[in-house]
């Protein structure tokens, strides 16, 4: 791969100049390998806070019972399946940059991977959590695996989508996990070389004896291959199972075949956002600008106005299908959503999601840092409210008028969910701290051959097209961490 | 033989050597490592598998055995001597009566568990009301006193025995009877013959005494004009059941009015599937000023204020006789006017086959409506004056005059028998003021309300159904009052308090009751008392019904009348209705949780009462929905309350339901909603439940908590009707039912249902909407009350709700139903138009019992992760409460929002201590239905524990299950007979009769659920020519 020159209309992956192996290494295991900086610790209790805060709310959930949330005989599921569909979806973007991208050779993805994951295994622990704690009795949550038992042979229904929903969410989880570590183990070998005492022996233990031989090089490219294999389909599965908890009911507003599709690039689409949120913070704050640069975050703008058209369609076609379906019920449930009692939330939804995400058609806009990072958190917002809107308004006046309900949330609703960002944070934080948070000797690939300084080589070495080179100089304008005179001259 | 053969363990103990001989000493022949073991060496080598193994062995052990926590131990204490009668699982049935119906009560294990109807007690006692249903709990309630009280040195009322009370009681009433001044026994009405020989027998003892009666809800006003107009103190027996047309004013007859349950029955007979198949409804037209129970039923309502009541009648009086009594005019109210007009002339139409009742309680209005009835020759038919209603006998002015005596301090003793003025008179203060001056205050009260605790004896009465006793509520109808359980506290029953304080030669009640039908009832009746104890209820032959003529002059009443109405309608003002609410009635048992949760059958508001508004009148007041305001009326009194929309209303009036405010009845009880009886007034001698206030806003706001808060069905089929014409024409009109069969279409192979078929349906022109059956179920079914909080966030339990919707009938507006169920009626449904309407006075009300519908393609039972809710091959949609893991899925996805979800431990919960949280009242629960704990869902199971008891009944009997056999929980306490129960693979049960009905449909079944329980639809006896 790395072989071979790269076109120099391609924009460089990694920036800045006398960037060496070595100074990758360096650069990247700086925050692993030194005390922690002030930032980090006000966000680590920042994020601590939260994560007490969800240890007790969820505790009074366990002590009181569900009673403590806001729902109630018409709506049973609000603020509890709304956090967990919004962080399985936020998850998406992990196994599809690492898996998708890697699959059709997306090198830039190199640089973003190991984060995308990590956040991918911290939102779906974060899902994992409302999966639990949403139930009734939370403490026979293991009843709804297939476990050989004796109350009587019982199984589980085969039919229930939950069940299906138990599978999706369980595979989704070990296989991220499988990939993700396994895409660090040469890393945690790199760190090991370089440790010495307690974490040496510590990084000795979680490298697996990683040797960095030929032989193991190879198997573990296969490996990586062989995953990305296994997560692609989830990628496309595990939301459309979400999403069948909703499409197989008989709710109108829920019973939708459009689901699916709609889902996923909504999950994507969310997913990607909280990536940027999350890497526009930790580049600036860990001096990554060289390895996430202006490219990759222009990349994943891309993405999001994709998948946010894809999602402003689907809202569009559920309308238009509810009209075009004949069924009062089906009717009366969308035009309740965008004018009943909860219109703000579904035009809170349709401005986060489909208005305000077409801005980022400006070049200006989507290769301007601040811009990016707050539209990303608008984007997220308006991804919860687009699963609020979906569970609640659809429940909260179904069939019968005479049950129809407003939802209000309790104190404790709000608790779990902050709380459930700040146990994201928590564990986003610490995995900064310990392990890389670039995929250290995948990012090395891309010196030699997609890195500005060998690009500037190239040039030099004056066998260029000329204009393609004038143009390639143009394309580096909008990157922040590319030092503009050096290519004044040229 | 002695063995000589040797075994030795190894080459060293044959060969003897000197180590082995050496180690033999030891107990272990080499010595053990613990030294090494222990030194810090032996920690840090490499463990050993075994070693490990070991530790695994030895942890696994000792967790197991921590583990092993103790049960908590709950003492069950077997029979050491069997009763003879109780069989440990198998119920027993006792007749009894409570307020004067004959009832079977159900114990288990000795305790009473479950009223039901007595099916001996004749034609019209098909069911019970709420409060019947309820009474069992008032039985276990911890808020009753355990002993008797007397007051002691101090003058506190404190913990006493028996003996004591009887000395001091005796020894006051002698003073009290040689003092020469009054003593006076104060009850509500009664009919029981025994207990009114008691009391005459307390009176020979001391003939100062004088037996007062009155009722926190009078009827005098009916006695005394059918005692002026006929001669006959009495509150006639109605027959709903022989009207053809029922023309009511004001008189909630179906709820709260005389005998509700009863009347519901004839009502219904005349309405139901079984009458309309036989080409016949009745028609009713109700003009009344709040919206009743029984305007919500009525073909045609017409909203009047209260001082229109008066001009109405006398405008329908003159009507039908032509005559042309002054002041016969309602300027105001056009619809009325035109209403009257077409009522006259149907009333003369159905001469003997009518009845016009009133629900005021005044002495003229009364007299007026028995000269109508009389017009339109009621007297003989609908109205039987010869074997008199005997539930209500009080008499105001009588009451009034104690209230007088006991001012001027004539008054030696008063002893309250089932009565509590303090709470419920007009006029408190007058009362207690009185009360003060009196020597001997005697309460029968269980427990410390408004009056015992004024009182200087609390002689604890015993429940009804620990009690002996009977009942007559007609003339010539006997039933028994018999006790169920033994007394569980320290109480004794009021009348035998009275035959010790009278000093009778019969002191035992039970004795008492006994000499009293050997010797004046069962003479009469033929029967022996074994006979009453079987069959509880006895009704002698009843008289003929004479037919009376209305022959005085209306000169004197008319005026008063007039009078009435014109004080009424004083400008500024608004008329206030004071009413009985069909839940909480006149508030004895305010302190029943069930009661407290059943909701309004019109504005489905539980545990409060409000100021209904009509809404365009609320708007024009300024007042939005539960803005808290402050009524006033001119005596003063003021309570704070907050405002519900009544739609049908009648504009510039409201109304407020009597029987909430109770500050001393218990915890359940106190403090819910505010006391309207203050604002009773007393004229012309009898108490008025109508007076003016003024509104002023207080700026607060209080959400009352409901239990349904849209009211519209926006047009959607889930409801059916039709008009009466239209039905005659075709008897499906409006069912969609048109080929007499519903087509189901499936994608998957139907499982077979071999042997019973469990279906139910529900005729929506018989239900009323009473809410007895959710109080039935609530007792049957084990159902958590969950407090007002809990309500208002849309979490209460009933298994079986009432839903009610409002639609709007405005000429040349509204749609007809859309498509093949299109009929005649054409009603403004949906919300968004009703908003722009200007006229809401004209409100048609329609009731519809859901329950979970059994449905056969049961959404939630594919949902369900843990196969915890399952179908049943005989047709019911099954929920196991021990697998549940309370996903809520299954809730989401019904879409008739019948599961309900424990979201807490509502029986084991102290923020939810309503009355189930002591071992006391838990003894009110069924032990054939598992109480459920938090976390779970449940719902509807069709009182799968009564199937399954009827089927075991008819296999030990040996026979096949009989239509009938088994009756639900609901349907047996649906006065109405509005729910059907039974196996829709019998073509010949009752239910598959209805089913085949042309008026079935099924709710939402164009979803293809395929539900379990059809419903027929609504018809309605309309005239199109009154529209408001």
């Amino acid at each position: 791969m790395s072989g071979h020159k790269e076109s120099i209309l391609r924009e460089p992956l990694i920036t800045g100049n006398n960037i060496t192996y070595a100074k990758i290494t360096n650069d990247i295991l700086l925050p692993v390998e030194n005390k922690p900086n002030k930032a980090w610790w006000i966000g680590f209790i920042l994020s601590l806070c939260g994560a007490t805060l969800w240890v007790v709310a969820v505790s009074y959930t366990f002590w009181f019972g569900i009673g403590s949330w806001g729902l109630n005989k018409t709506v049973g599921w609000a603020w509890d399946i709304t956090g967990f569909v919004w962080w399985v979806g936020i998850g998406h973007a992990g196994t599809l940059i690492s898996a998708v991208l890697l699959l059709f050779r997306q090198n830039w993805r190199n640089s973003i991977n190991r984060s995308a994951e990590a956040m991918t295994i911290f939102a779906v622990i974060c899902a994992a959590t409302y999966v639990v704690s949403h139930m009734g009795r939370p403490w026979l949550a293991y009843w709804v695996l297939p476990l050989p038992n004796q109350f009587g042979s019982l199984w589980v229904n085969f039919n229930s989508p939950l069940v299906w929903d138990m599978f999706a969410i369980s595979t989704y989880f070990s296989v991220s996990l499988l990939f993700w570590y396994t895409g660090l183990l040469p890393d945690i070998a790199t760190i090991r070389d370089r440790a010495t005492g307690m974490r040496r022996k510590i990084y000795s233990i979680f490298s697996f004896g990683w040797s960095g031989n030929v032989k193991t090089w190879q198997r573990f490219e296969a490996v990586s291959l062989v995953l990305a294999g296994i997560s692609t389909p989830l990628v496309l599965s595990v939301h459309t199972i979400v999403s069948m908890d909703f499409a197989t009911s008989v709710i109108p507003g829920w019973h939708t075949t459009i689901f699916p599709p709609y889902f996923v690039a909504g999950a994507i689409f969310s997913g990607f956002a909280m990536v940027l949120t999350l890497l526009l913070v930790a580049r600036k704050v860990l001096g990554l600008e060289n390895y996430i640069t202006m490219f990759h975050i222009e990349s994943m703008n891309k993405i999001i106005i994709l998948t946010g058209s894809i999602v402003g369609v689907a809202y569009l076609t559920e309308f238009f299908i509810a009209w075009y379906s004949g069924s009062e019920y089906e009717q009366y449930a969308f035009i309740n959503r965008s004018t009943g009692p909860y219109w703000w939330a579904y035009w809170m939804m349709m401005t986060c999601n489909v208005i305000s995400p077409q801005l980022l058609w400006f070049k200006k806009i989507r290769t301007n840092i601040p811009a990016t990072w707050i539209l990303s958190i608008v984007v997220n917002v308006g991804m919860w409210f687009e699963r609020f809107v979906i569970i609640v308004t659809s429940l909260h006046r179904d069939y019968l008028p005479s049950s129809w309900a407003m939802f209000y949330p309790t104190w404790v609703d709000v608790s779990v969910f902050i709380g459930s960002i700040g146990l994201f944070f928590t564990l986003f934080l610490l995995f900064l701290r310990v392990l890389p948070s670039i995929a250290i000797a995948e990012v090395k690939l891309l010196l030699k051959s997609a890195s500005e300084q060998a690009k500037l080589e190239q040039i030099k070495e004056g066998h260029l097209d000329k204009e393609q080179v004038a143009e390639y100089i143009e394309s580096l304008d909008k990157f922040d961490s590319v030092k503009q005179e050096q290519y004044a001259k040229i | 033989m002695e063995s000589n053969k040797r075994y030795w363990k190894g080459l060293e103990e044959y060969k003897n050597t000197p180590d082995f001989v050496e180690n033999s000493k030891n107990e272990f022949a080499e010595p053990l490592p613990i030294e090494d073991v222990l030194n810090e060496a032996g920690l840090s080598t490499v463990t050993p598998r075994r070693d490990f193994l070991k530790a695994l062995g030895f942890g696994l052990g000792a967790v197991t055995l921590a583990a092993c926590q103790t049960a908590p131990v709950h003492k069950s204490i077997p029979y050491l001597i069997k009763p003879e009668e109780v069989v440990p699982g198998i119920p027993n049935y006792y007749v009894s009566s409570y307020n004067g119906q004959s009832v079977l009560v159900k114990t288990r294990e000795g305790r009473p568990i479950k009223i039901e109807p007595n099916p001996n007690a004749g034609a019209f006692n098909t069911g019970t009301d709420a409060q019947t249903q309820a009474s069992v709990l008032d039985l276990y309630d911890v808020s009753k006193l355990k002993g008797p009280l007397l007051k002691d040195s101090a003058g506190a009322l404190s913990d006493s025995n028996w003996a004591a009370i009887d000395q001091f009681v005796k020894a006051e009433l002698t003073k009290a009877q040689a003092s020469g001044k009054k003593i006076r026994i104060v009850s509500s009405s009664i009919n029981s013959p025994s207990t009114i020989a008691v009391v005459a027998d307390f009176i020979v003892a001391y003939p100062a005494t004088k037996h007062v009666q009155y009722d926190a809800i009078s009827y005098t006003g009916i006695i005394k004009a059918n005692e002026n107009s006929f001669g006959k103190p009495v509150v006639p027996k109605y027959n709903f059941d022989k009207a053809d047309l029922v023309v009511s004013f004001g008189a909630d007859f179906l709820g709260t009015w005389i005998s509700g349950e009863e009347f519901t029955a004839q009502y219904v007979s005349n309405r139901d599937y079984k009458s309309l198949k036989s080409g016949k409804m009745s028609r009713h037209f109700q003009f009344e000023t709040g919206m009743s129970l029984t305007g919500t039923n009525a073909d045609t309502r017409v909203p009047i204020k209260l001082s229109e009541e008066g001009p109405a009648l006398i405008a329908l009086y003159n009507a039908i006789t032509g005559a042309g009594l002054a002041g016969g005019s309602l300027p105001a109210n056009v619809t009325a006017d035109k209403a009257l007009k077409l009522v006259g002339k149907e009333l003369l139409q159905n001469k003997g086959k009518a009845l016009v009742v009133s629900g005021s309680n005044d002495v003229s209005t009364q007299i007026l409506v028995n000269a109508i009835n009389s017009a339109i020759g009621s007297y003989g038919t609908t109205i039987d004056l010869d074997n008199p209603n005997k539930r209500y006998s009080g008499n105001d002015a009588e009451f009034a005059e104690l209230t007088n005596e006991m001012n001027r301090g004539e008054v030696a003793a008063v002893l309250f028998l089932d009565s509590n003025p303090v709470y419920d008179v007009a006029n408190t203060k007058a009362f207690t003021d009185g009360l003060a001056k009196v020597g001997l205050k005697i309460s029968f009260s269980d427990r410390k309300d408004e009056t015992s605790t004024l009182c200087d004896v609390v002689a604890i009465n015993h429940n009804y159904l620990e009690s002996w006793g009977d009942a007559s509520a007609y003339e010539g109808n006997y039933s028994i009052v018999q006790p169920t359980i033994n007394p569980v506290f320290n109480s004794r029953q009021a009348e035998e308090s009275l035959l010790n304080w009278s000093n009778g030669p019969v002191k035992e009640y039970y004795q008492y009751v006994r000499n009293n039908w050997e010797s004046k009832i069962l003479p009469v009746l033929g029967k022996t008392w074994v006979d009453v104890l079987q069959t509880g209820v006895f009704a002698g032959t009843p008289k003929a019904a004479g037919t009376y003529t209305f022959g005085l002059s209306l000169a004197a009443v008319i005026p008063s009348i007039i009078n009435n109405s014109k004080a009424l309608a004083k400008e500024g003002q608004i008329e206030l209705q004071v009413y009985q609410s069909v839940a909480m009635r006149d508030g004895k048992h305010a302190n029943n949780a069930f009661l407290q949760e059943l909701p309004d059958p019109v504005s489905k508001v539980t545990w409060d009462n409000y100021i209904a508004l009509a809404p365009k009148f609320a708007d024009k007041l300024g007042y939005k929905e539960f803005d808290i305001v402050s009524v006033k009326d001119d005596k003063g009194y003021t309570i704070d309350l907050p405002v519900l929309i009544q739609p049908g209303q009648a504009q510039g009036t409201a109304s407020i339901a009597l029987g909430y405010g109770r500050t001393k009845v218990g915890k359940a009880g106190d403090n819910v909603g505010k006391n309207a009886y203050p604002f009773v007034s007393f004229t012309n001698g009898t108490y008025k439940y109508a007076t003016t206030v003024s509104l002023t806003a207080t700026g607060g706001r209080d959400e009352l908590a409901q239990t349904q808060t849209h009211h519209s069905f926006e047009g959607r089929n889930i409801i059916r009707e039709a008009t009466f014409t239209e039905y005659k024409k075709n008897p499906s009109a409006g069912s969609g039912n048109e080929h007499g069969k519903h087509k189901s279409y499936d994608l998957w192979d139907k499982y077979e249902k071999p042997g019973n078929n469990w279906v139910m349906a529900i005729d929506l022109n018989a239900c009323t909407g009473c809410g007895s059956c959710i109080v039935a179920c609530n007792v049957e079914n084990n159902i958590p009350v969950v407090g007002k909080d809990e309500v208002r966030r849309r979490r209460e339990m009933h298994w079986i709700r009432i839903d009610r919707y409002y639609s709007f009938n405005v000429e040349g507006e509204g749609h007809a139903a859309e498509g093949e169920h299109g009929t005649g009626i054409n009603a403004v449904t949906k919300e968004k138009e009703i908003a722009h309407l200007d006229n809401l006075d004209n409100v048609s009300v329609v009731h519809q019992p859901m329950l979970c519908q059994h449905c056969d393609h049961a959404p939630c039972e594919t949902v369900c992760p843990v196969l915890a809710t399952v179908h049943s091959s005989d047709g019911l949609n099954h929920m196991a409460y021990n697998r549940c893991v309370g996903t809520r899925y299954c809730a989401n996805n019904c879409p008739y929002k019948v599961r309900r979800f424990n979201w807490f431990n509502y029986w084991n919960d102290s923020r939810f201590d309503n009355y189930l949280n002591n071992e006391f009242t838990q003894l009110v629960l069924n032990p054939d239905v598992t109480t459920r704990s938090r976390g779970v869902m449940e719902k509807c199971s069709m009182c799968i524990q009564r199937i399954q008891g009827g089927k075991l009944k008819a296999k030990i009997e040996k026979r096949p299950l009989k239509d009938g056999d088994i009756k639900m929980a609901c349907q047996e306490a649906c006065s109405a007979n509005a729910i059907i129960f039974g196996d829709g693979n019998d073509p010949n049960s009752e239910v598959s009769k209805a089913l085949r009905s042309e008026r079935i449909y099924y709710v939402l079944e164009e979803i293809n659920v395929q539900p379990g329980v059809g419903y027929m639809t609504k018809i309605r006896n309309t005239d199109t020519t009154v529209q408001a």
